[in-house]
């Protein structure tokens, strides 16, 4: 890992200058501190049962309320000094952009490949993630998607003999 | 002594060589996938093989599975994606060593360390399968709770960065394993009414996810990243250096291994990363661990074929199957009309030496594929980024749906790769994450059980000699963990296991 | 990824067999066009995926087509059926289903299919005899003594079983009732880890199917006391059935048929249901069930009609005796 200095927008330094928390702990722990309760209370609507018969919930608020703990602990500390390995790691801004187009595609193929058929599903899902590359200009995505899925197509339904239609039945296939 | 002849003399017959050459390299070939473990590789291979003779069918499976875990290793490897558990610890530094251009060293230690384990294991497997497995059966509920808490603590030591930040992510993981439904109440517990969600998270969708996908959003917050490797890439083989670097671990590995794979239930899981947790503690450098160090491809290699040839114990020595696989295994068993269990020995000495014999020679064969093979997969990793990263996306996404064609497993890998980008970014590593995940329903399950024999008297943890001396062990990490850090609570340690 | 080499790639092609995807038009008279496949609610490798593969090889030879075993596992198996309840009614695609046909209404109470009104039968295949078995040094040696055992010690004795919905659970039922005595559940999660803790002594007695305990009965690492079913089974000559041994109350298999949606017309139900018979009688199939302690069934039950009697009964037996003791499947 490189040591370079943070650069501008990012989030490994400290909120509000030098006194304030480091704000990448203080969104881990946020984060677990929600997961937890999250977890703790949909957890409670399930039987809680008794130590020899525990119900399905029993479990869940146990550990949603460790998790919770946990994060209130990372919280608290993010105020008294920064992971190391956080505030010395190289990383960029987040490609909000690239990694909406990266979940759009698998949300697309989950979405449709059921319907559309492994082909033209798996044609706009390559054409998607392609589009995310740096650089990558429509038609070089295009002509990227248009391989991938022909090999995918050689790969799992040729030689695979995986039960996909290539075409499905939105499409008459 | 003759029952190993009897299997040599079976297994080298040219036909069932070339039927375990033939399992070897199919599994290989689709293990390689991303987005296909072991499991899957075998469940999508298993018909072709009831086309032969049952000594013939159960070769080539075991071919198969060996080839699929030494795939599953090599994805893991050069693109992160790990198809199993027990894949997770040798991405950590494997895929390290790749993007430093070390991607060959990394594969041929990990063919070689299965390769020295799986021998290890098969010469064991032979001697003395009917007394490990009788040891083995010792093992109850609150024991297994007991080998569970053990082995989350010690993957705390799987997280190079901050050790409460480890463990918020292993208990986050056992919260993610409790979705699906309760198989004591029946309940389905966080599905939202989702019947495709009452078996649980698919483990290959969160591992593709967490580790897959929330890699190659992190590869693109940088403009400059033409192909994966950072390095020139320096060499096929291991150096000098890394030959006297692995073989303790290799060793030490192997041992872990063999041991924890004879448990049916679970053992397997563990082995790979406990052992990477011991080289982890033992290092004189614990800080190279996670940035590539080799110790830590050798290690938890060797554990997770060695684990892999001793968990066939209780299958063949008591019909019981230890994992998915396995149970697997047992239904080539019934399809080809022998019942597994005790009799096998003595009803069917051929097919019982046979295999056996054939789980050393699949792991040979397994050798002479993959180090020729080496060449072609480092020079994979030279395919433009622009291309691989989608590649990864199509297969893993096609991968994932395939099995259940279930769309949900889809969806899991976006919201796993978005969540895990994030937690990553914010200094919480994924794979203790995947542990707990694995580990899960396992605790769980155990507690439960262990306090309904034990009529709920939680004293049955410590006065049960096996679960006690486990409880010990645990206490003794925890103690070790903290007290450095009590000391040097000022200091900023750049150190694994605490902080 | 495809710069797999030519010998994989070889391999790959040799022993994958070509087949063609998509369905056809649906013409009843010229049914089976295109291969069909067996879905199947279980893990490949279990014991309903083994009887399915088994009767699936005569039956495509007999069809002329091939058919294809496909695992679509879940929730008691109810997504599985609830995926063949909304395919085409054209005969492609055919539902393999034990016994959890007929309990699925009472343990999910908003299934999103009726096992009755949403499938035409085909026949029944098999009914795998269960057993009662327990661990090894478990004090009662015979079955009349087990009950008078558990009767007295009703609050130490354990029984295990294989989860919510799991036939193991049911002939669990079964016997808690026969018994009159309500027992400690332990709950696993399949057969295999439930015989494990048997046979390593950690609980003390379960019911399941022949298919899992015969090799472990035979070998004396767990110690039989009856089988379920009206005759014995002949792979275990020592076992008496439960009627002989003083339990008449506890007599259930885990029977299973083949179903298609609804709407497929008659033609192919019936093209499917005489496939059936030819695989029912073939020699390997009936030498293979033998192995797995079973037997296909009589000639005049694998039918449509007393497939849907069976299972009209099964429906009616098993939904008190669920609702009664509360399970569910959520």
């Amino acid at each position: 890992m490189s040591t370079t200095p943070a650069a501008p927008g990012d989030h490994a330094g400290r909120l509000g200058g030098r006194s304030g928390p480091s704000l990448p702990d203080l969104m881990a722990g946020a984060t677990f501190v929600v997961l937890g309760l999250a977890f703790a209370i949909g957890g409670s609507q399930y039987d809680v049962g008794t130590a020899l018969r525990m119900g399905s919930g029993y479990v869940p608020i146990a550990l949603g309320g460790i998790l919770t703990v946990l994060g209130l602990v990372i919280v608290v500390a993010s105020f008294r000094g920064v992971d190391p390995t956080v505030a010395n790691a190289d990383r960029g801004p987040i490609p909000w952009q690239r990694m909406g187009l990266l979940v759009g595609a698998i949300l697309f193929f989950g979405f449709t490949v059921g319907g559309l058929g492994l082909g033209p599903s798996l044609l706009v899902t390559t054409f998607l993630a392609a589009l995310a590359g740096h650089g990558t200009r429509p038609g070089r995505a295009l002509v990227i998607a248009i391989g991938l899925t022909a090999l995918c197509l050689v790969v799992f339904v040729s030689l695979l003999q995986l039960r996909l239609p290539i075409l499905g039945d939105w499409l008459g296939g | 002594m003759d029952g190993i002849l009897l299997g040599l003399e079976t297994a080298l017959q040219p036909s069932n060589i070339l039927i375990c050459l033939l399992g070897v390299t199919l599994g290989t070939a689709v293990g390689v996938l991303p987005g296909i473990g072991p499991t899957a590789t075998v469940a999508l291979l298993l018909p072709i093989t009831f086309e032969f003779d049952p000594v013939a069918s159960l070769i080539m499976l075991a071919g198969i599975y060996y080839g699929a875990q030494y795939g599953g290793s090599t994805t893991a490897i050069l693109l992160n994606l790990p198809g199993e558990s027990s894949a997770v610890v040798t991405a950590l530094d494997g895929h390290q060593m790749a993007k430093q251009g070390r991607a060959g060293p990394a594969l041929a230690t990990a063919a070689l360390g299965s390769f020295f384990a799986g021998t290890v294991a098969t010469v064991l497997v032979a001697l003395f399968a009917p007394p490990l497995a009788s040891a083995a059966l010792e093992f109850g509920p609150a024991d297994y709770f007991s080998i569970v808490v053990l082995g989350l603590l010690a993957s705390i030591a799987l997280a190079s960065g901050s050790a409460i930040k480890a463990l918020a992510m292993i208990v986050l993981g056992l919260l993610l394993g409790t979705i699906g439904q309760d198989q004591f109440t029946g309940v389905p517990r966080f599905t939202f009414g989702v019947r495709e969600l009452y078996g649980g998270l698919d483990f290959v969708s969160l591992a593709v996810g967490l580790f897959g996908l929330a890699e190659i959003i992190r590869n693109l917050e940088h403009r400059i990243n033409p192909s994966l490797v950072t390095r020139k890439v320096q060499g096929l083989w291991l150096s000098k250096e890394d030959f006297r670097r692995i073989r303790l671990p290799v060793l030490r590995g192997t041992t872990m291994g063999s041991l924890l794979g004879v448990l049916p239930g679970g053992g397997h899981v563990l082995a790979s990363f406990t052992s990477y947790s011991l080289e982890k503690r033992i290092s004189k450098k614990p800080q190279e661990f996670g940035k590539g160090a080799i110790e830590g491809v050798a290690s938890p290699e060797s554990a997770n074929n060695a684990a892999a040839q001793t968990s066939f114990i209780p299958l063949l020595t008591l019909g019981l199957p230890a994992h998915p696989v396995m149970a697997l295994l047992v239904g080539a068993f019934i399809i080809q009309g022998i019942t597994p269990g005790p009799n096998v020995i003595n009803d069917e000495p051929e097919l019982f030496w046979g295999l056996i014999a054939s789980f050393w020679i699949g792991n040979l064969l397994l050798v002479m594929l993959n180090l020729p093979l080496i060449g072609l997969w480092v020079r994979m990793l030279s395919v433009p980024y622009s291309v691989l990263f989608p590649a990864i996306i199509a297969f893993a996404s096609i991968g994932c749906y395939s099995l259940g064609l279930n769309a949900w497993d889809v969806f899991a890998v976006a919201v796993a790769g978005v969540l895990g980008y994030f937690l990553i970014r914010w200094g919480c590593e994924a794979a203790p994450l995947l542990l707990g995940f694995v580990l899960g329903p396992l605790l769980e399950e155990n507690l439960r059980r262990a306090m309904i024999i034990s009529r709920g008297d939680p004293s049955v943890f410590v006065t049960r000699p096996i679960s006690a001396t486990l409880l010990a062990l645990a206490l003794i990490i925890v103690v070790a963990a903290l007290l450095p850090s009590v000391r040097k609570k000022r200091e900023v340690v750049f150190s694994g296991e605490d902080d | 990824m495809n710069r797999r080499t030519p010998l994989a790639t070889l391999a790959v092609l040799a022993v994958t067999s070509l087949a063609a995807c998509g369905g056809g038009d649906a013409d009843p008279a010229a049914y089976p066009e295109d291969e069909i496949t067996f879905v199947v609610p279980f893990s490949a490798g279990g014991p309903t995926d083994t009887v399915t593969r088994l009767i699936a090889e005569p039956m495509a030879e007999e069809l002329g087509q091939q058919i294809v075993v496909q695992n679509v596992e879940g929730a008691g198996g109810t997504v599985a059926a609830g995926q063949v309840a909304g395919e085409d009614p054209d005969g492609y695609q055919v539902l393999m289903h034990h016994i959890g046909m007929s309990t699925a209404p009472a343990l999910y109470p908003d299934l999103e299919y009726s096992p009755l009104e949403d499938f035409k039968t085909i026949g029944l295949v098999t009914e795998v005899p269960m057993t009662i078995v327990a661990r090894k040094d478990f004090e009662p040696e015979t079955l009349e003594e087990m009950v008078s055992y558990v009767k007295e010690n009703a609050d130490t004795v354990t029984l295990a079983n294989a989860g919510v919905g799991a036939a193991s659970q049911l002939c669990g039922l079964l016997i808690e009732q026969a018994v009159g005595t309500d027992l400690t559940e332990v709950p696993y999660d399949g057969t295999g880890p439930a015989l494990t803790d048997l046979v390593g002594g950690q609980v003390d007695f379960m019911c399941d199917q022949t298919t899992n305990t015969t090799g472990q009965i035979q070998s004396g690492d767990i110690k039989g006391y009856a089988v379920t079913t009206p005759e014995p089974v002949e792979a275990l000559p020592d076992l008496p059935t439960t009627a002989d041994a003083g339990l008449p109350e506890v007599e259930v298999s885990v029977w299973h048929g083949l179903y298609v949606p609804a709407e497929t017309p008659d033609e192919i139900v019936e093209k499917l249901t005489d496939a059936l018979a030819v695989a029912l009688a073939d020699q390997n199939v009936i030498d293979q069930m033998a192995d797995l302690g079973t037997t296909p069934v009589a000639e005049d039950q694998a039918t449509p009609d007393a497939h849907t009697a069976k299972l009209e009964e099964q429906i009616d037996l098993w939904t008190p005796i669920i609702e009664d003791a509360g399970v569910t499947g959520g």
